[in-house]
């Protein structure tokens, strides 16, 4: 199955581990996971626990426009992207999960 | 005929909505060639649309922050 | 062709998350699927006509603009504009009974609460 998550929330907030709970469980399962990162969610690109979600597999795309307005450095493994990458996860995905 | 489209100013995804709106109106291997300003957008629009099957015929860059990008339709 | 429904939800001018809600609305129509966007609680304030301009806050009227040349439907939960004392909406904005709100969440494939 593939699944599609959101996250808008910036690290501090717990979204972040549920996001990252659910996609390696997913993963082990062999889901296909695409997280798609924008607003405060931009800030999570540095947390390692995504870089290993990325090395597993899963797909994770920043919204660019999010992360130049904050400044945040850029981060291998993450595609700098646009909401246009959202559209085809949410197109494609058979589930979609949204934390904000 | 290269029909010319300015998104100085314009940002995701406001880029890409004008510049496929635009792409519309055009005939299948029109060419249409799209001014940009916003550095993220001339990664990721070329990029969505060679997704969509449009051919990207050349991104040069005029200035500090001046991309045009030439698209044929597909 | 997926139909994805966005809630906005909470008062526009402390955050900028209703602005996204919205940018965001707009390039979910990149993939042609049928993207509409219900205003309900402190969201409706959004749906209002307002000069966010006077603090310095950028207009949603781009955003607005988009989503009406994109054929999005965008509606405001009544009840929300009611217990609000909201008695007027920007333009392509229809309000909306709560049976019609709950239909349309119902009978989407995607819902995303910004």
């Amino acid at each position: 199955m593939k699944l599609g998550i959101l996250l808008t929330t910036s690290p501090e907030n717990e979204n972040t581990n549920t996001v990252i709970s659910i996609s390696s469980a997913a993963r082990e399962q062999g889901h296909e996971v695409s997280i798609f990162l924008m607003y405060d969610g931009v800030y999570n690109i540095h947390n390692k626990e995504f870089a290993k979600l990325a090395d597993s597999g899963v797909n994770i795309a920043v919204c660019a426009l999010n992360v130049e307005q904050r400044k945040i450095s850029r981060v291998d493994g993450i595609l700098f992207g646009s909401q246009y990458d959202h559209a085809c996860i949410a197109s494609d995905v058979d589930r979609f999960i949204s934390f904000g | 005929m290269v029909i010319e489209l300015d998104l100085k100013g314009e940002v995701c995804p406001y880029t890409f909505v004008k510049t496929k709106l635009k792409l519309e109106e055009l005939d299948s291997g029109e060419e249409l060639c799209v001014t940009f300003d916003h550095a993220p957008a001339v990664e990721n629009v070329p990029r969505s649309l060679k997704n969509e099957g449009h051919k990207i015929m050349g991104i040069e860059q005029k200035g500090d922050h001046l991309w045009k990008v030439r698209i044929r339709k597909a | 062709m997926k139909k994805i429904t966005v809630i906005v939800r909470n008062l526009p001018l402390n955050t900028r998350r209703n602005a996204e809600a919205l940018r965001m609305s707009v390039g979910l129509t990149l993939r042609d699927d049928k993207v509409t966007v219900i205003f309900i609680d402190d969201g409706v304030y959004s749906a209002a006509p307002s000069k966010p301009e006077l603090i310095n806050f950028a207009p949603l009227d781009k955003e607005f603009g988009a989503l009406s040349l994109l054929k999005c439907a965008m509606l405001a939960d009544r009840a929300s504009m009611q217990k609000r004392k909201i008695h007027s909406l920007h333009e392509n904005i229809k309000p909306t009974e709560r049976e019609e709100i709950v239909r349309t969440i119902t009978e989407s494939d995607i819902v995303i609460p910004f």
